[in-house]
């Protein structure tokens, strides 16, 4: 259990000297408690202060980045079991994998996918975050060059993986302005990929063979001094591993027990050959606790669902997704197609758009800003009320784009319907929509044919 | 009085037992003990001997056994000069006395020919009397005793004074989807037989159902019912204490005795109360009022028969459903936003330049009619078109679970029932309400009445479980309207009062709500009669009348209990609902403290108060505020702060009713510790702040409480503070 | 010092609901732990799959999804024993699509008629869902029933507006219930204290959170999901101990992302393999967040799932 706010601002100086960026102790106080800032901007907190603060304040597993600029993704600093508890944070990493021993052609091919994939939703654009380099030739040589070539080709973050010290050191030189993973300290070699982790300053994985042995090594690895870790246990079946990830996770928040208290990677790639069977696979462990997800490939047809999946996952139950405001084309409309009206929660926008998009009438969708919520809450909250709709309604540049005054609102908020025309003025009629999304193709079937 | 009923059932059972005692004998040594009994295509024997003992009667054999049972079932008759309570062994004897009809109907079978139609389901021409439903007609007709279809049955013993009134009766009873279960006769007829003369279709599928003429017949029903006990209840047969709960909880079963009630009718009738079930008698007979084994009463008599339905339904605690709203328009929520412009108007009411109450009260059953509807002065029709009148709207209802306490709550509701009709425009409620009707509705036929029809219909469907009977009077004379206006306008200062004095410490019980958890999982809003759900939208009152309006919905009864602070506000049988109801996360909840296990959020606040610390106060924002605030975060900073479920020492969300309370923070200091709240807020609750500041004395304490315009950094609002002389200054520190 | 699992014991424990009768029985939850928490507790019984029947010939489905059902999607009953016989269905779910007042209006009689034909002619447990249009449904519901009488077929959707014809009939007919709430925890506890009230028996209801596909509110079912089984097991919520059920296929097969084609969305890649991932994967979430039975549409996609769930609870 953390410290409260105010258990927080107790500890501060109570000055409200703003130098943190906060404009009180108590503002400042409360980003700390939700994890939002970090203790060092108050300069100055007692030395007292700070170890009691930052006892309190240490995420149970180590937030880890890897990658540098905007190709920089952070994994790790989870807070729960449950997303419901509050939420997931940090998405894990989708990763291809690349091997020495593949010809330049399939090298350049997967780079390709790996820059060039990715999805349009929410406003969001869904990607994979890194390439897995391994040293599949035990060459030392082969897997430096790869590096390089490979380094050449992308920004994306690297996973470098051998067991093989030298063309681990080879690599991890070439890429160590990248900051990638070195893959992985095992038992045989842990005290040399230890050296050269701490030697070029970038994270590494240890491997072991099941969790006692990954404990072991993990100590050992945080006695030489190296605090950015990611951990794995080894197994490559998933009933054992899901315990693992599950072990992990629980170990880590609820005994902050330090050794597994790291992000975990996972190689769903090494666990079937069936692409399909692998693409579930990195879906169970985006739900159940890895930070690092490798895969044999990125086939769109996996990627999409992937994306999403992580997307879902890691959404804040809290804070919906939101659409922005706006007028959405869906099937071709043109000037006497129908308007229609709702909210930019994403969940009402996905399943009214894919509703309308069935329908194959050509409609405008008018997508309203209602700080995500959805038609029933926004009409309670006061959000999408009349006055608030019409201003948004005339604003939006739809008067333009038909020739007809006609505007559909959704069913739940027939009560709005007399006052909203009045609001709008004009020419405009509201009509009255479904209830229910899954009524408007029938709706909007008889409504175009009317005409 | 209800000697002389026991007495009389206690005697008719003792005649009856040993009658089919004889019978039994006189079967065995006819038949044999080995010789097959049997109730046509069922799988519960002799139903209510199998259910009430479950012992399996199949042959004539095992019947002595049961004979035994009831014999010693039988209490004595008692002498005239006893004076003993006389209900246990009414009861014993009327068991006594089903449970020998189960037998004397069996036998029947036996006969040749039988006097049943066996295994239909629809009387023919020749034959009347359809004997024991089996099972598979049980099950289909059970299921809608358990959907509600058909709420229940009518026993109906004897015959009506004549046909008309029996036709009458059976089509009431049919109205309320009642079965009527007929048996037995007074002065040689039975209702069924005067159905039939009037060419009334009888059968399971009318639901008017003839069992047989003897009294025996009766038994049918009661078997029926303990079949439906075992079937759908899932009751094991034997035990009878389930079956007997199963039907009084149930099954909305009555009996009905029309014509004199005969010794055999009263200890039928003794029997029936086993099950819950009343009886209600047209004729002169003794009455047993007081409650006990029936939900209401357990005899009621001479009921003229114009009322013994809506008596029966009432006695029995039978619900009324009405489907549809009975209007010529369209009638919906779609039509709630409908706005009618002075064009489209017939007619308007109310209004500012008119009279207008809309009344709610609540009034004992039997002075209520129920779906009557009255209307004084002239009808929409009537009116010139674009004129004015005035309104007056009476809503009387009356309910067993009816509490003074609901009037207002339904009163708020006429509003959305009588907008959703097309064509009607209503706003407002009490005195303020302003209608429109438009031309369309009128040129559908919509009259003044239909109002109280759909007042009536929405009543009794929205709010099933406090009301009972609901009647409508409508006025649109001036004068009439006044009257009403004047004896509300009495009612709602009472009301009023009567609110404001609601205190925490005057009540035992406080509401739940866990509407929210749908998006704070663990957030419980704990609703007080000084501390209104944080929302704003609940007060105490509407926690109690949805908890009785839907006893499993989101707001539960919270007992007090033991108080384990009074300060805090903390009681042990509070902290003892929101742990589980928090999912074990909030251990313990103080009402009245904004820094000590403060109450949750979930994030509908209305507004939000915040300890400032070096002002040693709280400041107070709300929703529609936008700008930044003494506190260093906006309201939706800090309602991001706040919200989900979690307990935040010098945070609570709240609503703005609070403010105003004596519970409000009072264990920190209560409202003297308010230093800041935005312009806007303040100016809308000046009247309530006002107030506040001279009952505690310091009558300028308004002027004290800063807003942006005198302060919005913490260090300006001590400034402020320090300027006007705050309380707060002098008080001990909050943290 | 060796490390020690941090095991997770609850006090409460998922009813066993069992669907159908004699020798063609599923018997669903029973388990005490969390989704594929093997370590923590018992799991009697696996997750169930069951493949959809529609009593119509489907209209606008994907392509992809209409393949494997192409010569039987004219016969209810041929398709009920091709999804049996050739895909190995553990169940089959009968939707009456056609009933809906709103479309064909099929009768209550008719509808009844089929449910009972396709039941006698599988040797797999029946579950029956109507067209979604609750006064309807009740009405249909409670008619399969009772002609259905004693086979204890699952049969749904009973929602707060209809569930007391068909919880009635369920009872007096010996069904089970499988009843939908929106999407939220107190609300689906709350149909349950209705349905318990009415009488039916708590290990004859399967609870139907309202099912969102991935990338259509996946996450929100998968949270409600999450709180249920949670406060089953670790609040003992009795209440709440019944086993979840998701009727998945229609919410993903009808998203753009498992029917547009390449053509449409060049970005999205191969549109069959797609569509089967975007079953398999909402389905795999399902299985994480605690469901006992899973409503499914194509074969590919449930022999994935079914690996899955054989992987993750039995170790294949």
């Amino acid at each position: 259990m953390g410290l409260t706010g105010i258990q927080i601002y107790k500890l501060l100086p109570k000055t409200n000297c703003k130098e943190c960026g906060e404009p009180t102790c108590l503002a400042f106080a409360m980003k700390l408690a939700a994890g939002k800032a970090e203790l060092a901007k108050c300069p100055y907190v007692s030395d007292e202060a700070k170890e009691q603060l930052s006892e309190a304040s240490a995420p149970p597993i180590r937030g880890i980045t890897l990658g540098t600029g905007e190709n920089a993704f952070k994994i790790g600093e989870e807070v729960v079991l449950y997303r419901h508890e509050k939420t997931f944070v940090n998405q894990p990493g989708y990763g291809i994998l690349i091997t020495d021993t593949m010809d330049d052609t399939e090298v350049e091919a997967k780079i390709k996918r790996l820059n060039e994939m990715f999805f349009e939703r929410v406003g969001l654009t869904l990607t994979a975050d890194f390439a897995a380099l391994k040293n599949e030739s035990g060459d030392p040589s082969k897997f430096e060059s790869l590096t390089q070539k490979v380094m050449g080709l992308t920004q994306k973050a690297l996973v470098l993986i051998s067991e093989n010290v030298d063309a681990l050191s080879a690599a991890g030189k070439v890429a160590k302005d990248r900051r990638p993973l070195l893959y992985a300290a095992t038992k045989e070699n842990a005290d040399q990929v230890g050296a050269l982790a701490k030697e070029l300053g970038v994270p590494v994985a240890a491997k072991a063979n099941g969790l006692d042995e990954l404990i072991e090594l993990s100590e050992k690895l945080t006695s030489i001094g190296l605090k950015d870790i990611v951990l794995d246990p080894g197994n490559r079946k998933l009933k054992d591993l899901y315990a693992d990830l599950h072990f992990h996770r629980r170990a880590a928040l609820k005994d902050k027990f330090k050794p597994l208290g790291f992000p975990f990677i996972t190689f769903p790639n090494e666990m079937t050959d069936d692409p399909m069977k692998e693409a579930l696979y990195a879906a169970i462990f985006v739900a159940k606790y890895a930070g690092l997800i490798v895969l044999s490939d990125l086939d769109a047809h996996r990627m999409l669902p992937l994306t999403v999946q992580r997307l879902n996952i890691y959404t804040d139950p809290q804070r919906p997704m939101i659409m922005e405001q706006g007028i959405y084309e869906i099937n071709k409309p043109d000037k006497s197609s129908p308007v229609l009206l709702t909210t930019n929660f994403a969940l009402t926008y996905f399943i009214v758009s894919a509703e309308i998009e069935a329908s194959r009438v050509p409609s405008w969708l008018l997508v309203m800003d209602t700080e995500g919520l959805s038609v029933l809450t926004a009409w309670s909250a006061g959000k999408f009320v009349a006055d608030a709709i019409a201003p948004f309604v005339k604003k939006s540049g739809i008067e333009e784009k038909v020739d007809h005054r006609n505007i559909i609102i959704p069913g739940y908020v027939a009560q709005i319907s007399g006052e909203l025309e009045e609001e709008l003025g004009g020419d405009w009629k509201v009509v009255l929509g479904t209830r229910e999304a899954s009524d408007i193709p029938a709706f909007l079937r008889t409504y175009a044919s009317k005409g | 009085m209800s000697r002389i009923i026991l007495t009389a059932a206690i005697r008719g059972s003792h005649a009856i037992v040993n009658r089919v005692a004889k019978k039994v004998e006189e079967a065995i040594e006819k038949f044999g003990p080995d010789q097959k009994v049997e109730l046509p295509n069922t799988g519960y024997y002799l139903p209510i001997i199998w259910g009430i003992l479950g012992i399996p009667v199949t042959k004539l054999g095992d019947m002595p056994r049961v004979v035994e049972y009831c014999k010693n079932l039988l209490p004595p008759i008692p002498d005239e000069k006893n004076w003993l309570p006389y209900l246990g062994p009414g009861l014993d004897a009327g068991m006594a006395t089903l449970l020998s009809y189960d037998m004397e109907e069996a036998l029947k079978y036996l006969e040749d020919p039988l006097p049943y139609l066996p295994l239909a389901e629809d009387c023919d021409d020749e034959h009347l009397w359809l004997g024991a439903a089996d099972d598979r007609i049980m099950r289909k007709r059970g299921v809608e005793f358990v959907d509600g279809t058909a709420p229940g049955f009518a026993a109906i013993v004897g015959a009506a004074p004549d046909n008309e009134t029996a036709v009458k009766i059976a089509k009431e009873l049919q109205e309320k989807n009642l079965y009527v279960f007929m048996a037995s006769d007074h002065n040689g007829v039975n209702m069924a037989e005067q159905l039939k003369e009037e060419g009334v279709q009888l059968g399971w599928t009318t639901r008017l159902v003839p069992f047989g003429k003897d009294t025996s017949a009766a038994i049918h029903a009661m078997g029926f019912a303990t079949r439906v006990a075992m079937a759908f209840g899932g009751v094991k047969p034997g035990d009878y204490v389930k079956i007997l709960r199963y039907n009084k909880n149930r099954v909305f079963a009555f009996v009905m005795a029309l014509g004199h009630v005969t010794d055999e009718w009263y200890a039928a009738a003794a029997g029936c109360i086993n099950w819950g079930f009343p009886t209600i008698a047209d004729s002169n007979i003794p009455q047993i009022l007081p409650t006990g084994v029936c939900t209401y009463e357990h005899v009621v008599s001479n009921v003229p028969h114009d009322q013994i339905v809506s008596k029966a339904i009432e006695v029995r605690g039978l619900k009324i459903q009405v489907a549809k709203v009975p209007v010529p328009v369209s009638y919906g929520p779609a039509f709630e936003g409908e706005r009618i412009g002075k064009d489209a108007m017939h007619v308007e009411l109310a209004g500012p330049k008119a009279m207008g109450v809309e009344f709610c009260t609540s009034a004992p059953l039997d002075e209520v009619q129920d779906g009557k509807i009255e209307l004084v002065g002239p009808d929409f029709k009537d009116m010139e078109e674009g004129s004015r009148h005035s309104l007056g709207i009476l809503v009387t209802v009356a309910g067993r679970k009816m509490q003074e306490d609901f009037e207002p709550i339904l009163e708020r509701q006429i509003h959305h029932f009588l907008n959703w009709a097309e064509g009607v425009l209503h706003i407002g409620q009490r005195d303020i309400i302003w209608l429109r009707i438009s031309k369309k509705a009128m040129e559908k036929g919509f009259s003044a009445i239909h109002f109280g029809k759909i007042l009536h219909a929405r009543f009794h469907s929205e709010f099933n479980n406090i009301v009972d009977k609901i009647q409508v009077n409508i006025y649109t004379e001036e004068d009439k309207v006044k009257l009403l206006l004047d004896k509300a306008r009495t009612v709602w200062k009472e009301r009023d009062e009567r609110l404001a004095g609601l205190t925490d410490d005057a009540v035992d019980t406080f509401y739940s709500c866990t509407l929210c958890q749908s998006f704070a999982p663990n957030h419980v809003c704990i609703i007080t009669p000084e501390r209104p759900g944080l929302c704003g939208a609940y007060n105490w009152l509407d926690g109690k009348a949805a908890y009785e309006i839907n006893p499993t919905g989101p707001n539960q009864p919270v007992k007090k209990g033991e108080v384990v602070d009074e300060k805090l506000g903390k009681w042990k049988g509070v902290d003892e609902f929101v742990y589980p109801t928090s999912h074990n996360t909030i251990q313990s909840f103080s009402a009245y403290s904004i820094m000590n296990d403060p109450m949750t959020s979930c994030g509908c606040f209305e507004c939000i108060t915040v300890v400032l610390p070096m002002a040693n106060g709280v400041m107070i924002v709300d929703r529609d505020s936008t700008c930044m605030t003494p506190c260093g975060m906006t309201f939706s900073t800090l309602a991001g702060t706040v919200g989900g479920g979690l307990q935040t020492p010098g945070f609570i969300g709240m609503s703005k009713f609070y403010i105003g309370s004596k519970k409000f923070i009072s264990a920190d200091g209560g409202f003297k510790r308010i230093v800041w709240m935005p312009k806007a807020l303040k100016e809308q609750l000046k009247d309530m702040l006002v107030k506040r500041s001279e009952e505690i004395g310091i009558p300028d304490f308004y002027d004290k409480i800063a807003t942006e315009e005198d302060a919005t950094t913490e260090e300006e609002v001590i400034e402020f503070m320090n300027k006007v002389g705050h309380p707060a200054l002098e008080m001990e520190p909050m943290m | 010092m060796a490390f020690t699992p941090p095991l997770e014991k609850y006090a409460g424990k998922i009813r066993e609901v069992v669907i159908g009768k004699g020798d063609k029985v599923v018997k669903l939850g029973g388990h005490n732990a969390m989704p594929g928490c093997i370590f923590d507790g018992d799991f009697p019984n696996l997750p169930k799959i069951a493949l959809e029947v529609f009593d119509s010939a489907p209209e606008d489905w994907a392509p992809e999804a209409i393949k494997p059902y192409e010569d039987v999607v004219n016969d209810p009953v041929a398709w009920a024993k091709k999804a049996v016989d050739v895909y190995n269905a553990e169940l089959v779910c009968l939707h009456l699509k056609s009933t809906d007042p709103n479309g064909e209006n099929v009768g209550a009689d008719e509808a009844a008629q089929l449910a009972k034909k396709v039941s006698d002619s599988i040797s797999v447990p029946l579950i029956v869902l109507g067209s979604g249009n609750a006064e309807k449904d009740g009405e249909v519901a409670a008619k399969v029933c009772e002609v259905c009488a004693g086979q204890n077929l699952l049969v749904g959707l009973a929602v707060e507006d209809n569930y007391k014809k068909i919880g009635a009939a369920a009872i007096g007919y010996g069904h089970c219930v499988a009843a939908q709430s929106p999407i939220d925890v107190n609300l689906a506890k709350q149909l349950n204290i209705l349905l318990d009230n009415l009488g039916v028996p708590l290990d004859k209801i399967v609870m139907e959170p309202s099912t969102g596909a991935l990338g259509y509110g996946i996450e929100y079912t998968y949270s409600v999901m999450e709180r249920i089984e949670l406060a089953a097991l670790s609040q003992n919520d009795d209440k709440m101990q019944l086993p979840i059920m998701n009727i998945m296929a229609v919410e993903t097969w009808k998203t753009r992302e498992a029917k547009l084609d390449v053509d449409a969305e060049p970005t999205f890649g191969d549109l069959s393999k797609r569509g089967i991932l975007w079953e398999a994967m909402t389905a795999v979430d399902l299985i994480l967040s605690g469901t006992s039975l899973l409503i499914m549409r194509h074969p590919e996609a449930v022999r994935l799932t079914k690996e899955i769930i054989e992987e993750l609870y039995l170790g294949k």
